[in-house]
């Protein structure tokens, strides 16, 4: 239990200036092949409003991805997410036959021969990191939030997505993070070290959860504490979205959030579903997606002849 | 299609305060401000007044908090601040025909404090339009309005001009029928933007004017060539919408909007009078008669039907409600017309429209709609 530590040591009153929203980028290649044997190599861009990824898929298959935080401009962050893979296995452009760009940035993606959106592109994404049996995802990004329905090829068969407000996304768990002065990565372990499970905060809009959380603290919260109670608030937040669009088993989160199990059990917690499992990074669904549908359309130009 | 053919549409439309004026220079008549599409704008044409129905801007504003809420329908807000902005101030009456409540509430604040506004009619239509009596009460409430009218000009209103008028606005729904069916074809000759731009033009240019525009159009319309991809065929459904700009983008993304059920298009003009001596009678009946607004549609939801078939016959392959926040008739009537709709073949999208829409999220929503109807080839 850390009941009672650090109370008072609030973000404002730190003279050091450490990032602790900085999640972590990473970039990661299959070893055990060698990318000059594929036949067909195509690439997803994922330009979202907050990580940008790429991915690499070697004859349908996951072969390599990068991902890191997105730029100022969409091109940049396109090129710079490609350069971090590519670089790290001596690939060159031309040596990518097909590139999909999805998620926020998705058509100023440069070398992009085409543009998806990153709902069918999640959906797909799911599909491969779950298996066929995935029906409703929920894609928890930076500044949104996606409740997706599939068949069992990952086609989309129904979506909503929230309105106008970034409460409830990756964004808003970054600026607890700061706030707290607690690295993102911890939080949702953190989040279960309490004696008792507390109410959700009231407000998890992402500028006023602040000063909520102050005021939590200022009550006697610790600070394991008012995470828990943002974590949970952001679950049911998510969950009032799944709920209507309907939640099918074969329940799979895709995004940012699905890292942080403060969150995602508390999500399966209020549904009273587990949610399928998967050894793939999250957050790169939307840009596997965009690069499987991206060898899809290659072996169909193929068939055509 | 840059043919320039619906330019004067356009025109008349980002321009209509200034068309207004002119037309009030030009003929000395009294312009009047109308809210809601029920308001029978044959008894003002009869009496040489211009019919110019209140529409929204698009744009923030911070005037109407003070009078109406805030949890009241953007129109309804949007439209009270173009009157309390001065925007309407050529017009020297204003009138409505009731319809829904909150848009009650903005009527009786614009009367109260436009200042410009020297005369207010309310015209007391029942809501429940499926009852007879209702039919009786209404056209006495037309009666009353033409009694009114008759007072303030001094001039009697005469069955004839009545029904002169009756014409010229029957000419004109029945000229608006005809180019919609353009958008039948499997290559529209008019897309949405366009339509939009000719249905929402009718409700405050002048109607003979208006009529000419389309005639032209109309003669034009069999030679012209069809430059665009018409895509997947959606339809909207919804309150009123002169949102161009979103109209603009789903027609720009892989889609064309080939019929509406709106109150900006089909629910304005769809049905013309029925033949009958009482000319008043045949005034009041047609707004009884007209496509219904959830307002006027129970106990029987007469809309379900129409908009199926609306769909059916314009080879709708999505619908796309335009829910304005806050609207509680349209609100209450969208779990039954979706689930309708969706058991009919017909897939929905609901998307929440404000004063001022975010273009780009509501970009991702059509595309994502446009690749659930077309993805197979990703598959």
């Amino acid at each position: 239990m850390n009941a009672g530590i650090d109370q008072g040591t609030l973000a404002t009153a730190a003279p050091e200036k450490k990032e602790f929203w900085r999640w972590q980028e990473n970039t990661w290649y299959d070893e055990t092949k060698n990318w000059k044997d594929a036949k067909i190599i195509t690439c997803g861009i994922d330009v979202g409003s907050v990580s940008s990824q790429a991915v690499l898929v070697c004859d349908g298959e996951l072969y390599g991805y990068n991902s890191m935080r997105t730029g100022s401009n969409s091109p940049d962050s396109a090129k710079n997410a490609l350069a971090g893979i590519m670089d790290k296995i001596g690939m060159k452009l031309e040596d990518i036959h097909h590139v999909i760009g999805t998620g926020y940035g998705r058509v100023n993606v440069p070398f992009a021969h085409k543009a998806i959106t990153e709902i069918a592109c999640h959906a797909r994404g799911a599909n491969y990191m779950g298996g066929n049996k995935v029906r409703t995802i929920l894609d928890m990004g930076g500044q949104d939030c996606k409740a997706i329905h599939c068949d069992e090829k990952g086609k989309v068969t129904n979506f909503l997505m929230n309105d106008k407000c970034a409460a409830g996304t990756g964004r808003g768990m970054e600026v607890i993070s700061d706030l707290m002065q607690i690295p993102i990565a911890e939080l949702g372990p953190r989040s279960f070290e309490v004696d008792e499970e507390p109410e959700a905060v009231s407000s998890i809009c992402v500028v006023f959860a602040k000063s909520e959380a102050l005021a939590l603290l200022k009550a006697g919260y610790t600070k394991n504490k008012v995470i828990a109670a943002y974590c949970q608030a952001m679950a049911e937040r998510v969950v009032s979205l799944l709920e209507r669009i309907g939640v099918e088993e074969g329940f799979f989160i895709t995004g940012g959030i699905a890292k942080n199990p403060g969150v995602v059990k508390r999500i399966e917690k209020l549904l009273g579903i587990k949610a399928v499992d998967t050894k793939i990074d999250s957050q790169i669904a939307g840009a596997l997606g965009a690069a499987l549908f991206g060898y899809t359309l290659m072996q169909k130009q193929a068939a055509k002849g | 299609m840059n043919d320039g053919l619906f330019d004067q549409f356009k025109e008349w439309y980002e321009k209509r305060h200034d068309y207004a004026r002119a037309w009030k220079a030009r003929t000395g008549g009294q312009v009047v401000a109308t809210m809601c599409t029920y308001s029978p704008e044959e008894l003002l044409i009869a009496a040489g007044m211009l019919p110019v129905r209140v529409l929204g801007a698009h744009e923030p504003q911070n005037v109407t908090e003070p009078h109406i809420f805030g949890m009241f329908c953007p129109f309804c807000r949007d439209s009270l601040a173009q009157g309390l902005l001065g925007r309407f101030d050529y017009a020297e009456g204003v009138t409505l025909t009731q319809s829904c409540i909150q848009y009650r509430q903005a009527y009786s604040s614009w009367r109260q404090n436009v200042p410009t506004v020297k005369w207010d009619y309310y015209v007391a239509m029942p809501n429940d339009v499926q009852s007879p009596h209702s039919r009786k009460a209404h056209r006495a409430e037309v009666q009353a309005f033409r009694v009114f009218l008759q007072t303030l000009t001094g001039k009697e209103l005469t069955d004839d001009m009545l029904r002169d008028a009756l014409a010229v606005c029957d000419e004109n729904r029945r000229l608006l029928r005809e180019l919609f069916d353009y958008r039948k074809a499997d290559e529209p000759r008019v897309t949405g933007v366009e339509a939009l731009y000719a249905s929402i033009t009718a409700q405050f240019i002048d109607k003979r004017e208006h009529n000419e525009m389309l005639k032209k159009v109309l003669a034009a319309l069999p030679a012209r060539k069809v430059t665009r991809p018409t895509g997947a065929r959606f339809m909207t459904i919804g309150s009123e919408n002169d949102d161009v700009a979103f109209m603009a983008m789903v027609e720009s993304v892989g889609a064309t909007i080939v019929i509406d059920d709106q109150c900006s298009g089909t629910r304005y003009f769809w049905n013309a009078s029925k033949a009958d001596d009482d000319v008043v009678k045949a005034i009041a009946e047609r707004y009884c008669d007209r496509p219904a607004c959830p307002t006027k549609d129970y106990p029987s939801h007469t809309r379900f039907q129409h908009v199926l078939d609306l769909a059916k016959e314009y080879k709708v392959q999505a619908a796309v409600f335009l829910q304005q926040k806050f609207c509680d008739p349209h609100e209450g009537d969208y779990p039954d017309l979706k689930r309708h709709l969706e058991a009919n073949g017909i897939p929905t999208l609901f998307l929440e429209f404000d004063i001022t829409n975010p273009i780009g999220p509501f970009r991702i929503r059509i595309e994502a709609m446009l690749e659930t109807l077309s993805e197979e080839e990703l598959f």
